[in-house]
C-alpha cells in the first residue's frame, strides 16, 4: 500500500530521523505512511485519540500505558520523529550489529536494554525505577479483572515480587526486571519488522 | 522510552537532562560517590550505560530543528564515515538479513494488515538497503552487487580472520577460548571468502544466500502449514483459555486417540474389508453369508437392525461372513492369513504407539521444569500477546491469562498447605474403605445381573428391559459411581492434580471390575455355545445328508444343492461376541450423548433461564451449572477404546463406527463444554506429560488383550463361520501358511525359534535387560533432582546474600534519613547540579563520614527499617522529570508507604 508515488513524498527531517533511529528510507516511508494514515484530521501530529483508533491498542490491557509512552512528559500531540523514535524500539536487533559496535558509540535504541526498559516502564507508573507491589496489583487487575479475587491478586503480586526480588527492597528494579526475563527472547518477541 | 525521550527533549533545552537519561547513574559520574556507594546495583550500571551521554548529545538535535542542526548533522556525518569500516560489511549485512528472516515468523504479521500482500522480493531489497543506508548515509542503488568500500572492508576482515588462526596457537589464552575463536573465525572464512570472488564466485555465492533464504523461508511457511494441519488445534486452544489445561488435556487425549483409531481402521478396512468385499465370494452365495430362512422376514426391522441382527449379522462387519478359502480372487489374496495378522498388528501398533507416546511425553517432561523460577514474574509481565488485534481474541486472551493465574494460585497454595497430619490421615483411609466398599458392591450387582441374563438368554419371551438389563445397569453405575467417588474423595484433601490421579484410579477399578465380569459373562456364553456346536455339527452333516440321499428324487437328475438359507448352522460363538461389543460401544456412546445433553445442556438451560423467576440463586445455588467431569470423560474414552481392541478381532467394523463416535464425540464435547460448562473452581494445570492417561491406556491395552489371545490361542474356531473354520486352532493358519507359501527351511526356522528353549532365554534376557535400564534411569533422574535442588539453593544463597547487603546499606541510609530530610533535598539538588552545590555535597560527604557511630547503634539496635525507604538507593536521577517539588516531595512519601507495606515481606 502506498507504494506508488511513496517516493515523491518528503518525509520532513528524513535524514536526521533515520540516523537516530536507525530505520532504512524504505521502512521510514512505509512509517510515514502509517503516520499519516493515523492522523485523521492531517494535523500534521497524532493524538491520543488516533493512538486509540487501532484496534490492537484497545484491545490491550496496557494499551492506554502504550499509548501514554508515546506522549512523553503529557503533552497531547506526537510528531512523527517522537513516534519513529518510540517504534525504534521494536527494530529487529542485528546481532552482528551490536556484537562489534563501538563502545563509544550510543547504544541504539533497539538493543535489548532499551526493548527492556520500554517494557519496563510500562509497569513502572509512577516512573521511580522500580514496579512496585501496588504497580504490579494494577497491571493485575487490568489483565485479570474482576475473576479472581483481591486476596489472590495480592498473593499473586506478592508471589512476583518475592521472585525477582533480589535486593530485598518489596519492588522490582529495572536489573531485577533484566534479570527475570533473562531466558526470554527479547530481541526477538520485541521486534516488528516493517516491510516495504 | 519515553523517560529517555524525554531526556532527550530535556537535552535540548538546557543540557540538564542528561542525568535522566534512562540509565539512572551516568548523570551523577562527576561526583557523586555516596550514593553510588549506596547502591548496590550501581557497580553493574556504568558499564552497561556507558554509551548513553553520547547518545543523547548525538539525537538531540534531530529533535528541535534549527540552527544548529545542520552543524550536528555534518559532525555525525563525519562520525558515521568514520565508523563505516567497523561496523558495515555487505557480509554482515546479509547475514543479517538471514537471521532477521527466520526471526520474522512471529513478528511478520504484526506492524499491520496491509502488508500481508507484499511479495517477497521487496522485502528481501527492502532488507538489503537498509542496513547500508544506516552505515553509510549514502543511499546506495541497491541490489546484489556490493559497492568496492564493502568488499574491501570484507576483503581486510577476512585477512584478518586468516591471520587469527595463524597465529592462534601462540596467544596466552585458555583452551576454551581458542576453541571458541577458532570455530568463529573459521566460520567466518569460510563464510565471507565467497563473496570476495571475482565473478563467479561472488554469483554462487549470491546464490547461496538467495538458496539459504528461501529455504528458511520455506521451513517457515511449512511450519505454519503443519499448523494448520493440526486438527481442532483451536477449538482445544479455545477451551484451553476458558477451562484450563487440565480440560484441555482430555480434548488433546481425544484427538490422540482419534488417530490411533484412524490409523487401525485403514489397517483394518484396508487389508481386510475391502478385499472382503470386493473379491470375496458375494452375499448369499454360501450358508455363512445368508441370513437363515427363520430370521428373514425380519432381518431388514430397524428394531432387528439396531441390535445388530439381521442383515449387519450376515456382513462383512462381522466375523462370521469371512469365508475360509484360502485366497480369494484373482489377486489370490490370502484373506485368512490377512485376518490373523490384521489382528495382531491391531494389538502390536496400538502397544507401540502408546510406549512411543508415553517415552516421549516423559523425554519432555524431564527436558523441561527448569524455569520454575520465575513463574509468576513471567505471567505478569510476558503473558499479554501484543499481536492480539481482534477483540474475541483479546477475550480468549483474558481468559486464558485469568486461567493460568489461577492455576499457579492453586499450586502455589497447596505447596504452602498446613494441616493437621493425623485427620487427613483418618479421612483418607475412611474415604478408600468406603470406595472399596462402592467396587465390591457394584462388582456383585453386575455379576448378579450377568447371571441372571444368562436365565433370561434361555428364555423365549423376554422384554425389552430384560434384554438389556446387563446395559443399563452397567451404563448407571457408570453414571453414578464416579460422583460418588468424588464427593467421598472430597474427604481427603488432595490437591485436584493429584486426585483427579486417584479420581482415575478408582473409577479405573469400577470399570475394570465391570469389564471383567462382562467378559467372564461372556466366556460362560461363549462355552455354552461350544458345547452345543458338537450336536449342531451332527445336525448339519445329517440334514445335508438327507437332503441329498433322500428318496422321491430322479436318481439321473442331480438335485438342485440346498439354498444357503436353509442349511442349518452353529451359533458362531464369534460373531455373538462380537455383537455383543458392538452393542455396548453404542449404548455407551448414547448414553455418553444422552448424558451430556440433559445433565450438562438442557440444566445449563434451566438455569439459565429460570434464574429471574425462581425462589433462590439457581446459577450459584443448588444447580447451577455443571463443570467438565475430566476423569469420567478420559476413563470413558480408555475402556471404550479397551472395547474397540478387544472387538476388533471379532467384529472388524467396530473399528469404523469407533471413528464415527470419536469424531462426533469431538463436536458434541467442544460444543457442549464452551456452551454449557464452567470452568473448575479450582482450576489445576495438567501435569506437563498425561502419561497417566497413557498409563491406564496399556494397561487398559493389555488387559484387553489377554481375553482375545486366550481365545486366539485355546478356543477351537467355530465350525461352519470365519475366515479359521475348519481349523482346529485360530493360530493354525499361520503353520498353514509357513508350510504352504515359504520354503521349507523356513519352515524349521520357524519352528526352531518357537521352541521353548530359545524363548525362555530370551525372555529372560528381556527383563535383564529392562531392570538394567530402568536402574539407569533412576540414577539418572536422582542425579538429575539434586542438581535442580543446586541450583534452587544457589539462587538462594545468592538472593539472601544481596537482601543481607542491601539491608547492611539499609542501615546507612536509614541514619541519613535520621540525619534529617534536609540531607536528602540536598542529596537530590546536588544529583542536579553538581558543580554549584558542591558545598553542599562536602556537607553530604560529612555527615556521611560521621554516619558510621550510629550505624553501628543502628545496626545494634533491631531490625534495620525498611530498606527500601532509602533515597540514596533508589536510581536517583530518574524522578526528577517534573520540577523540583514533586521530586522531593515524591521519595518520602513513597518511602513511607513501602515501609508501611513492610511487614507483609
Amino acid at each position: 500500500m502506498g507504494s506508488s508515488g511513496s517516493h515523491a513524498t518528503v518525509i520532513p527531517d528524513g535524514d536526521s530521523i533515520r540516523r537516530e533511529t536507525g530505520f532504512s528510507q524504505a521502512s521510514l516511508l512505509r512509517l510515514y505512511h502509517r503516520f499519516r494514515a493515523l492522523d485523521r484530521n492531517k494535523k500534521g501530529y497524532l493524538s491520543r485519540m488516533d493512538l486509540q483508533q487501532i484496534g490492537a491498542l484497545a484491545v490491550n490491557p496496557l494499551g492506554d500505558r502504550i499509548i501514554d509512552s508515546f506522549f512523553p512528559d503529557g503533552s497531547q500531540r506526537v510528531d512523527f520523529s517522537g513516534f519513529v523514535r518510540v517504534l525504534a524500539h521494536f527494530r529487529p536487533v542485528d546481532e552482528e550489529e551490536a556484537g562489534i559496535r563501538d563502545p563509544k558509540q550510543p547504544e541504539p535504541l533497539n538493543s535489548r536494554m532499551n526493548k527492556l526498559r520500554f517494557a519496563f516502564q510500562l509497569y513502572d507508573l509512577d516512573r521511580d525505577g522500580k514496579i512496585s507491589r501496588h504497580e504490579m496489583l494494577q497491571v493485575l487487575r487490568l489483565m485479570v479483572g474482576v475473576q479472581v479475587t483481591e486476596e489472590q491478586l495480592e498473593s499473586i503480586a506478592d508471589r512476583t515480587v518475592q521472585e525477582a526480588d533480589e535486593d530485598g527492597d518489596g519492588a522490582v528494579s529495572f536489573l531485577e526486571f533484566t534479570k527475570s526475563l533473562e531466558k526470554m527472547n527479547i530481541e526477538q518477541k520485541m521486534s516488528i519488522r516493517i516491510l516495504k | 522510552m519515553s523517560l529517555q525521550s524525554k531526556g532527550l527533549e530535556d537535552e535540548a533545552r538546557g543540557g540538564r537532562g542528561r542525568v535522566r537519561s534512562s540509565c539512572p547513574h551516568t548523570g551523577d559520574r562527576s561526583g557523586q560517590r555516596p550514593s553510588r556507594k549506596l547502591d548496590p546495583k550501581t557497580k553493574a550500571a556504568p558499564g552497561r550505560c556507558r554509551a548513553w551521554p553520547g547518545r543523547t548529545e548525538r539525537t538531540a538535535g534531530s529533535s528541535r530543528p534549527g540552527s544548529p542542526q545542520r552543524k550536528q548533522l555534518e559532525r555525525k556525518r563525519g562520525h558515521e564515515l568514520l565508523r563505516a569500516p567497523e561496523r558495515s560489511s555487505a557480509g554482515r549485512t546479509r547475514d543479517s538479513r538471514r537471521k532477521r528472516d527466520g526471526r520474522a515468523s512471529l513478528k511478520e504479521q504484526s506492524s499491520s494488515a496491509e502488508k500481508k500482500g507484499l511479495p517477497r522480493k521487496e522485502e528481501a531489497w527492502e532488507q538489503l538497503r537498509k542496513p547500508r543506508s544506516v552505515s553509510l548515509a549514502s543511499s546506495g542503488s541497491g541490489g546484489e552487487s556490493l559497492s568496492e568500500e564493502e568488499l574491501a572492508q570484507i576483503l581486510e576482515q577476512v585477512e584478518e580472520k586468516k591471520k587469527l588462526i595463524a597465529t592462534m596457537r601462540n596467544k596466552p589464552w585458555p583452551m576454551a577460548k581458542k576453541l571458541t575463536e577458532l570455530r568463529e573465525a573459521q566460520e567466518f572464512v569460510e563464510k565471507y571468502e565467497g563473496a570476495l570472488g571475482k565473478g563467479k564466485g561472488k554469483r554462487l555465492y549470491a546464490c547461496r544466500m538467495l538458496m539459504a533464504k528461501k529455504w528458511v523461508k520455506f521451513k517457515r511457511d511449512f511450519d505454519n502449514f503443519k499448523m494448520q494441519c493440526i486438527p481442532w488445534e483451536m477449538k482445544i486452544k479455545d477451551i484451553e483459555s476458558h477451562f484450563g489445561s487440565s480440560v484441555a488435556s482430555y480434548f488433546i487425549f481425544l484427538r490422540w486417540m482419534y488417530g490411533v483409531n484412524l490409523v487401525l481402521f485403514g489397517l483394518i478396512f484396508g487389508l481386510v474389508i475391502i478385499p472382503e468385499v470386493l473379491m470375496g465370494v458375494p452375499y448369499g452365495s454360501i450358508p455363512r453369508k445368508t441370513v437363515p430362512r427363520a430370521e428373514q422376514e425380519k432381518a431388514m426391522d430397524f428394531s432387528v437392525l439396531w441390535d445388530f441382527e439381521g442383515y449387519i449379522k450376515y456382513s462383512a462387519l462381522f466375523y462370521g461372513y469371512y469365508n475360509n478359502q484360502r485366497t480369494i480372487g484373482w489377486l489370490r489374496y490370502r484373506l485368512p492369513m490377512a485376518y490373523f495378522m490384521v489382528g495382531v498388528s491391531v494389538f502390536g501398533y496400538s502397544l507401540m504407539i502408546v510406549i512411543r507416546s508415553m517415552a516421549s511425553n516423559s523425554q519432555g517432561s524431564t527436558s523441561e521444569g527448569e524455569s520454575d523460577n520465575f513463574t509468576f514474574s513471567f505471567k505478569m509481565f510476558t503473558s499479554w500477546d501484543y499481536l492480539i488485534g481482534n477483540s474475541e481474541t483479546a477475550d480468549s486472551k483474558y481468559a486464558s491469562i485469568t486461567t493460568s493465574f489461577k492455576e499457579s494460585i492453586v499450586d502455589e497454595q497447596e505447596s504452602n498447605k498446613e494441616e493437621n497430619v493425623h485427620l487427613t490421615r483418618f479421612l483418607r483411609v475412611l474415604a478408600n474403605f468406603l470406595i472399596i466398599c462402592c467396587l465390591c458392591g457394584s462388582g456383585y450387582l453386575i455379576y448378579f445381573v450377568v447371571k441372571r441374563s444368562q436365565e433370561f438368554s434361555k428364555m423365549q419371551n423376554v422384554s425389552w428391559y430384560e434384554r438389556n438389563e446387563v446395559e443399563i445397569v452397567m451404563s448407571l453405575l457408570g453414571m453414578f459411581c464416579p460422583p460418588l467417588f468424588e464427593t467421598i474423595a472430597a474427604l481427603e484433601n488432595y490437591h485436584p492434580r493429584i486426585g483427579l490421579k486417584w479420581q482415575l484410579g478408582r473409577i479405573f477399578a469400577l470399570f475394570l471390575g465391570n469389564l471383567y465380569t462382562f467378559l467372564l459373562a461372556l466366556m460362560d456364553d461363549v462355552h455354552l455355545k461350544l458345547s452345543k456346536e458338537e450336536a449342531i455339527k451332527n445336525i448339519t452333516h445329517w440334514t445335508l445328508f438327507n437332503y441329498y440321499n433322500s428318496s422321491g428324487w430322479n436318481e439321473s437328475v442331480p438335485r438342485p444343492p440346498l439354498h444357503p438359507a436353509d442349511v442349518p448352522r452353529g451359533s458362531c460363538w464369534e460373531t455373538a461376541v462380537g455383537i455383543e461389543f458392538m452393542r455396548l460401544t453404542v449404548s455407551d456412546m448414547l448414553v455418553t450423548y444422552i448424558t451430556i445433553l440433559v445433565g450438562d445442556f438442557l440444566r445449563a438451560c434451566f438455569v439459565r433461564f429460570m434464574n429471574h423467576c425462581w425462589c433462590w440463586d439457581l446459577e450459584a445455588g443448588f444447580p447451577s451449572y455443571a463443570e467438565f467431569d475430566i476423569s469420567g470423560n478420559v476413563l470413558g474414552l480408555i475402556f471404550n477404546q479397551g472395547m474397540i481392541w478387544m472387538g476388533s478381532f471379532y467384529a472388524p467394523g467396530l473399528v469404523g463406527i469407533n471413528v464415527l463416535r470419536l469424531l462426533t464425540s469431538m463436536y458434541f464435547q467442544c460444543w457442549a463444554v464452551m456452551s454449557s460448562n464452567v470452568p473448575h473452581e479450582r482450576v489445576f494445570k495438567a501435569s506437563r506429560s498425561n502419561n497417566f492417561y497413557m498409563g491406564l491406556l496399556l494397561l487398559v491395552l493389555f488387559l484387553s488383550l489377554l481375553p482375545v489371545a486366550y481365545t486366539i490361542m485355546s478356543l477351537p474356531p467355530s465350525f461352519d463361520c470365519g475366515p479359521f473354520s475348519g481349523k482346529n486352532r485360530m493360530y493354525d493358519v499361520l503353520h498353514e501358511t509357513i508350510e504352504n507359501d515359504f520354503p521349507t527351511f523356513l519352515g524349521k526356522i520357524f519352528a526352531f525359534l518357537a521352541n521353548p528353549g530359545l524363548i525362555i532365554p530370551a525372555i529372560l534376557l528381556m527383563f535383564l535387560a529392562i531392570y538394567y535400564l530402568n536402574s539407569v534411569s533412576k540414577s539418572l533422574s536422582r542425579a538429575n533432582a539434586q542438581l535442580r535442588k543446586k541450583i534452587q539453593a544457589l539462587r538462594e544463597v545468592e538472593k539472601s546474600h544481596k537482601s543481607l547487603k542491601s539491608k547492611a546499606m539499609a542501615r546507612d541510609s536509614g541514619d541519613t534519613l535520621e540525619s534529617g530530610s534536609k540531607n536528602a533535598t540536598q542529596l537530590q539538588l546536588t544529583k542536579e547540579e553538581t558543580t554549584p552545590h558542591s558545598a553542599s555535597q562536602s556537607q553530604t560527604l560529612d555527615k556521611k563520614a560521621q554516619d558510621p557511630g550510629t550505624a553501628s547503634s543502628a545496626a545494634s539496635r533491631t531490625v534495620p527499617p525498611a530498606p527500601r525507604s532509602l533515597p540514596g538507593s533508589r536510581p536517583p536521577g530518574v524522578r526528577k522529570d517534573s520540577g523540583q517539588a514533586r521530586s522531593q516531595a515524591h521519595p518520602w512519601r513513597s518511602g513511607s508507604g513501602k515501609s508501611a507495606q513492610r511487614p507483609r515481606h
